[in-house]
């Protein structure tokens, strides 16, 4: 199998298509795949000339983190969850999450993401207690990844610096419906930041690696603040 | 108001810095990564407390028994008191921080069977309890993350400690954004690094986890303690990319090991041990499991799919994604596999290591466990070490003396570019993959004298030719300059194996399969003169212990 890969060495240097051959198992994942190219012998492109390691994030490996978030063969994915025996190209084409500043080929910057958290002040403040009706929807979406997928697919978010996306409307949600003290400041940032930019394309339902159920966190909200 | 600064941003270092910051105290938080990519999102089964909220008379006292007997005897029963007895309390704290536990039907915090437990104690969140808990301490911070009081950096690696005549003043990272060395100074350094799992290549944890910080602090005079216990967890399940946990959970619901002989299944641990037999002290089930004559299986069929998909669903998804096994109709094929580590920075009951001014938390401390971690109990270790650091620092004298490193650090920073330039044949990244297939060798489930002597020797040569190491220059200096550290903290470890000369919890010799009395006591390494120094004391000594190595 051929691997084309989108490379730049840091954030000031111009980008590059790379291509390596992979001839290890391929019942495996991307997230394998890479490991492979980068540690099982000195790397190599298929020009037969020396490459530099393939720098990608990974901590877990078992789509628990979302570090390993990139775009494979065109769509946004975990690479650690995506397997190769579910694409049919021969080829396998990897390049970094395209809303984000790259750090170093498919290392992105997701500070943004945090940024507007804190920027909305996203706490709860006093508890409000457990709420029966709450626990399964709090549960889903305190599974969040902050992996960035759900805001590369969105046709409604650019650079977040308006709208902030799926992701932060899932933390209003548990914020909002946890909080006692500071539900009105929960309610404001998220009309601010989500209410007034979604189109409700719902893409970031189908590709959240963790099957949060956005919509329903959209709904809650929406009945509860409109 | 004092400064802290923090290192990881799992759960142990997210509690220390929200409640160093409650204290009205500075908290900077420095991590590679943010908290999500933390080893911690996946601790899976629960936190241990006696709340009893199943009315089986359970209480503080029996969660100190099974504590200290899990550890085989070998803990100070005072540590563990302390932190029993704080554990409804945590639980309760965790709630209000918006913690999402699993409910009852009368709506109580729901409690399940784990290993090596008399009573249900263990409070969880579906099968994903560290997750949830990072998600409450992370929203818990930005709280005074916006009021001030805690500041995050990100893409920092820990570089050393800045520490002169025993006592610590800061530490050095590298800055992966500037790409230089950064100084941070303060009044207290709290290391909350994790567990040591990249010296054994690819376990159940985070790839992020190497215990450089211990092996680097422990090279710059911290005392490392229990080295030689290494939890392998029984229930490990082999997949295209690494070894995966399934969570003891599964058996605390009722899941049953077997092995076939012939077409009949053999329940190994129940016609051992009796009908609690699947749910016996992880070093037991292991060892059990290592010792049958086949591969041995989990079975949780019979639950249904119902219980399976509502209370271990993210078991459920984990095997049918990586490994194509539908729980709900087919066992699981389990073995034994490295998870967690009992050893790690000596530490007192403060959590303060025996440098003054440099605490440690979490995983990376070695205390509560003993010979064996109870599961249930890192979670609830990790929340209770953070609050008593973050507390012992609040009460503390600050003396704000000074003392300057800028020389130390110029020199650090000379050889990192150094080595980047240098040609050697050395390469950092492959002498890493090397050690870890060589404690994977020599320091395995069970030990012995030579192999433990064939590992000491190869980490040996390693260490002679250190100063040549190649840094990568297409990766993180990181990589390059944590290697050396790491092998010295190998080392330790391999020698605290060796010295240990009997069977006692994780620590199994064939050469001396008995448990002895002279080391009902922890062991501590210490590196003076550039020698490392394997000694025993009595677990209840351990502040004398700490201190009496300056």
């Amino acid at each position: 199998m051929i691997v084309k890969i989108k490379r730049q060495e840091n954030s000031d240097s111009k980008a590059y298509w790379q291509s390596f051959k992979y001839n290890g198992n391929m019942d495996t994942t991307v997230a394998a795949v890479l490991d492979f190219l980068n540690y099982n012998d000195d790397l190599f492109d298929t020009e037969g000339n020396p490459a530099r390691r393939i720098r990608w994030e990974c901590s877990c490996m078992q789509k628990t983190c979302g570090a390993c978030a990139m775009i494979i063969n065109g769509m946004p994915a975990l690479a650690c969850n995506t397997f190769l025996r579910n694409i049919s190209s021969k080829e396998l084409v990897l390049e970094p999450l395209r809303k984000f500043p790259v750090v170093s080929d498919l290392i992105v910057d997701r500070s943004i993401i945090y940024e507007n958290l804190k920027k909305a002040e996203l706490y709860i403040g006093e508890y409000a207690g457990a709420d029966k009706k709450e626990y399964e929807q709090q549960y889903q979406t305190a599974k969040c990844l902050k992996c960035g997928l759900c805001l590369e697919v969105c046709p409604n978010y650019n650079k977040g610096e308006t709208f902030f996306g799926a992701m932060f409307a899932n933390d209003s949600y548990i914020s909002y419906t946890q909080s006692e003290s500071r539900k009105k400041e929960i309610a404001s940032e998220y009309k601010k930041h989500f209410a007034s930019g979604c189109s409700k394309s719902l893409a970031c339902v189908d590709i959240c690696p963790v099957q949060i159920p956005t919509l329903a966190s959209i709904g809650r909200m929406n009945k509860k603040i409109f | 108001m004092k400064t802290v600064v923090i290192i990881g941003s799992g759960i142990a270092g997210l509690t220390c810095a929200v409640r160093t910051a409650e204290y009205g105290h500075k908290a900077v938080l420095v991590s590679p990564y943010p908290s999500e990519r933390a080893q911690s999102v996946m601790a899976a089964g629960g936190i241990n407390a006696s709340l009893d909220t199943k009315g089986e008379n359970d209480t503080v006292q029996s969660h100190i028994e099974d504590t200290l007997k899990g550890g085989c005897n070998i803990e100070d029963r005072e540590s563990v008191t302390k932190m029993c007895e704080a554990a409804p309390g945590i639980i309760r704290w965790l709630e209000a921080t918006g913690m999402v536990f699993t409910r009852d039907d009368n709506g109580n915090i729901d409690l399940r069977a784990f290993g090596g437990q008399s009573h249900k104690r263990t409070a969880f969140s579906g099968a994903c309890t560290g997750k949830q808990i990072v998600t409450a301490l992370i929203r818990k911070a930005r709280q005074y993350e916006c009021s001030g009081m805690l500041e995050r950096k990100l893409g920092y690696w820990f570089h050393s400690g800045l520490i002169k005549d025993a006592k610590c003043y800061g530490a050095l990272f590298y800055n992966e954004n500037e790409r230089k060395l950064e100084a941070m100074y303060a009044d207290a350094v709290v290391v909350a690094t994790g567990g040591q799992n990249q010296l054994f290549g690819k376990t159940t944890g985070s790839m992020l986890c190497d215990g450089y910080a211990a092996g680097k602090l422990f090279e710059q005079g911290a005392v490392l303690r229990n080295l030689e216990f290494i939890q392998y967890h029984p229930t490990t399940i082999e997949t295209v990319q690494k070894r995966m946990l399934i969570t003891e959970a599964a058996r605390g619901e009722g899941g049953r090991l077997f092995y076939y002989a012939g077409e009949k299944r053999v329940y190994f641990m129940e016609d051992k041990y009796g009908a609690r037999g699947n749910l016996m002290p992880r070093d037991i089930v292991s060892k059990c499991i290592y010792d049958a004559p086949s591969q041995v299986y989990l079975d949780v069929t019979f639950l249904g799919k119902d219980v399976i998909l509502k209370r271990l669903y993210e078991v459920y998804e984990l095997c049918m994604n990586y490994a194509g096994i539908d729980i709900t109709k087919e066992c699981i094929p389990v073995a034994p596999s490295v998870h967690f580590f009992m050893g790690g920075l000596a530490v007192d009951d403060s959590h303060c290591t025996n440098i003054d001014n440099l605490y440690a938390v979490g995983e990376c401390a070695s205390k509560y466990h003993g010979a064996n971690r109870l599961g249930g109990n890192s979670l609830l270790a990790a929340v209770y070490s953070g609050m008593t650091a973050a507390n012992a620092i609040n009460e503390k004298e600050c003396s704000r003396e000074k003392a300057d490193f800028n020389e130390f650090i110029i020199r650090e920073e000379k050889d990192i570019e150094k080595r980047l330039r240098s040609k050697s044949k050395f390469s950092a990244v492959y002498i890493r993959q090397v050690l870890s297939e060589l404690m994977n060798r020599d320091l395995g489930i069970t030990r012995t004298e030579s192999k433990l002597c064939e590992g000491i020797k190869s980490v040996d040569y390693y260490l002679s030719i250190s100063d040549k190491f190649k840094f990568d220059s297409e990766v993180s200096p990181y990589q390059g300059y944590s290697l050396k550290s790491m092998l010295l903290l190998a080392k330790a470890i391999l020698l605290s194996a060796k010295e240990r000369k009997e069977t006692r919890g994780a620590h199994i010799r064939d050469d001396y399969p008995e448990r002895k009395p002279e080391f009902e006591c922890a062991s501590y390494a210490t590196f003076i003169n550039g020698n490392i120094e394997i000694s025993f004391a009595k677990p209840y000594s351990d502040n004398k212990a700490c201190k009496e190595e300056q």
